[in-house]
């Protein structure tokens, strides 16, 4: 999975700011997604484009348990989060609904990647290529139970006699 | 060795569990509301599913209803529509709801223990963060999100991997407690461990600190759990907890055997280990002002408004946060907290708008009147609240006082009914986030407990309520 880099060089952004509490109201997912961000940063829905990535500090998604943060980015073109670490709900919610890939990372990708990059992730090595600057860094496995509703595609689709 | 009370309640609730795998938790209790339930009922009828145990699951709504007069039609349409759906998939699912017009009708997590719905030793759930609240009651209690919602309306069943169990203990006895309340202690508590401080555990709240609250108070503890990023919190359950649920609408008809049962059980064996340990000492401590865009950006009442580099810690995201949550603010560094000026006092959400939060407010409100300068409103958190307070006239003191008294809700703790903040105005909340946003874009929270929020509205700035006699 390839994409370029949306970076956030910040700590604790909530599921506030992601999708204001305003629009939670929306049930259309594309109209919900003209929204992502906004609280945080109004150019987003302007500069996003379909297979990038988000890049962020400490906490990504904590506060409010609302699944249409994971939703508004996923329907904005995001196929992955890659954080230093997540809030568990949204960590949760982001594959429940096969929405997007919650990734968590270590100081060197959070330092090494800049806003715009080109970035390969390869979940089956835990491997993340930065093609822009030719690094590669590792990424933190997924949790157990993530990495089967990942593999599975989603909550519905997961049975645990699978494994 | 022994166990924790998180551990037995795990335990007890385990439906499938296998080497490697994660565990699959039934669910006793299922809270619904109109926001993050329309698609679940909607993934429901495109399988072709039904709701597993209607009997086990309750809704209302609270998150978008109008707090104003309840007999004028709904201005947002897109409230309405929401509400309406609820109102749709409950009667098609069989689903016991408490609507707009119930006198039951309030703040989900207010309107559980208060309906003896909330029991100790149970999982409940709801699609919504701060059900953590019921863990008060010594009930595993879980936020989750709609997809979730969709899983446990189907299954009565949850998959989920087993959080570590963190001890707090809360030691000492607050000098002046109805200056220094419940609200002050968590928010210390964040201040403290931070608000990732809880990621991946469940809190239970241990010590003096904690058995010396009412029900009402460690309510407001376990409600802000979720901010330090807790699972979930816990308190384990005593004569206080059983007392609280005696003869409520819906406690079960064996109360008396069940409680002989809790009282064995629902408790951390004195040779239990938790994971992770924090100890807080209350005899000192001061009322809380947040004064930056999380929880944990939160200082006393006495001091002022921090500089950034106190943060750098060698985390230059930590500095960066706290310049940008000042600007957010326009606060200066150096600012006495007392000399901040604000618009707006909103006493409500699921953290401080029951009875007890009210009649603490309202002692400081009696015979005065609010600043000329601010508007202030409570919305009690259940239309039973309000009934109580108006059977015990705090109505008529804070309508006396020029505060607005509004019907029952989430209102302007999130923004998503016509309650919020304009841009760039300051409001003292009883809420439980200061987000940038949250209640409404650009306005500009400050998180305190009721008696602070009412000493500011009369006041017109942030005052020290030790100084006041609020006995």
């Amino acid at each position: 999975m390839k994409g370029n880099i949306i970076k956030y060089a910040r700590d604790n952004i909530d599921t506030d700011v992601i999708i204001p509490g305003t629009y939670l109201k929306i049930h259309d997912y594309a109209e919900l997604a003209t929204h992502a961000m906004e609280g945080l940063d109004p150019d987003f829905h302007s500069k996003v484009k379909e297979g990038d990535f988000i890049l962020s500090g400490k906490n990504f998604g904590c506060g409010s348990s609302r699944e249409h943060a994971p939703i508004a980015l996923s329907h904005s073109g995001i196929k992955a989060v890659l954080a230093l670490s997540f809030a568990r709900i949204f960590y949760r919610n982001s594959v429940d609904g096969a929405f997007l890939l919650p990734i968590e990372i270590g100081q060197d990708a959070y330092d090494g990647i800049s806003e715009g990059d080109e970035i390969s992730i390869d979940v089956s090595t835990n491997e993340i290529k930065n093609i822009t600057k030719n690094q590669t860094y590792k990424m933190k496995p997924f949790s157990e139970l993530i990495g089967k509703i990942i593999a599975a595609g989603g909550l519905f689709k997961y049975k645990p006699d699978q494994d | 060795m022994g166990k924790t009370l998180f551990e037995k309640i795990w335990e007890s609730h385990i439906v499938v569990e296998k080497q490697n795998n994660p565990t699959l938790i039934y669910i006793d209790r299922h809270l619904v509301h109109e926001v993050t339930s329309p698609q679940a009922f909607d993934g429901l009828r495109q399988n072709n599913r039904k709701v597993r145990r209607p009997d086990l699951t309750i809704a209302t709504m609270d998150h978008n209803v109008p707090t104003t007069d309840r007999s004028l039609p709904i201005l947002d349409q897109t409230s309405s529509v929401q509400i309406k759906t609820l109102e749709k998939n409950c009667k098609d699912f069989g689903i016991k709801l408490f609507d707009i017009n119930s006198p039951n009708q309030g703040i989900v997590h207010v309107i559980g223990p208060q309906l003896g719905i909330t029991l100790p030793g149970t999982t409940i759930v709801c699609g919504d963060s701060h059900t953590s609240t019921h863990g008060a009651f010594g009930a595993l209690a879980l936020g989750i999100g709609t997809s979730d919602v969709e899983h446990v309306l189907a299954s009565q069943t949850m998959w989920l991997e087993k959080p570590k169990p963190f001890e707090i203990r809360v030691e000492g006895k607050r000098k002046n407690p109805h200056a220094v309340t419940a609200k002050d202690i968590v928010l210390s508590i964040i201040k403290n461990i931070g608000t990732s401080g809880g990621t991946g555990t469940v809190i239970e709240y241990r010590g003096e600190g904690i058995t010396d609250l009412s029900m009402e108070q460690r309510m407001t503890i376990c409600n802000m759990s979720i901010e330090a990023g807790a699972r979930a919190g816990l308190i384990a359950p005593d004569e206080k907890t059983f007392d609280y649920l005696r003869n409520r609408e819906y406690t079960p008809k064996n109360y008396e055997s069940l409680v002989d049962s809790w009282k064995d059980h629902l408790k951390t064996d004195s040779d239990a280990k938790f994971e992770k340990e924090f100890i807080l000492h209350i005899d000192d401590i001061a009322p809380q002002v947040s004064w930056g865009t999380n929880p944990g950006m939160t200082c006393d009442v006495t001091d002022s408004v921090p500089s950034p580099d106190e943060f750098s810690n060698g985390d230059p995201n930590q500095k960066r946060g706290a310049e940008k949550a000042l600007d957010y603010m326009a606060l200066a560094p150096g600012t006495l907290i007392e000399d901040i000026k604000i618009d707006r006092v909103f006493i409500g959400s699921c953290t401080n708008a029951r009875l007890e939060d009210l009649i603490e407010a309202s002692k400081v409100i009696k015979g005065q009147k609010i600043s000329p300068y601010v508007k202030a409103m409570v919305v009690p958190g259940s239309q039973m609240v309000k009934k109580q307070a108006e059977e015990m006239g705090l109505d008529k003191i804070f309508i006396d006082a020029n505060f607005e008294w509004r019907e029952a809700g989430c209102s302007m703790c999130l923004g998503m009914n016509p309650d919020i903040l304009s841009p760039g105005e300051r409001c003292a909340s009883t809420s439980n986030r200061n987000f940038e946003g949250r209640q409404g874009t650009g306005g500009r929270t400050h998180l305190v407990s009721p008696v602070m929020a009412a000493a500011a509205a009369i006041h017109g700035h942030f005052v020290d309520v030790r100084k006041m006699d609020l006995s």
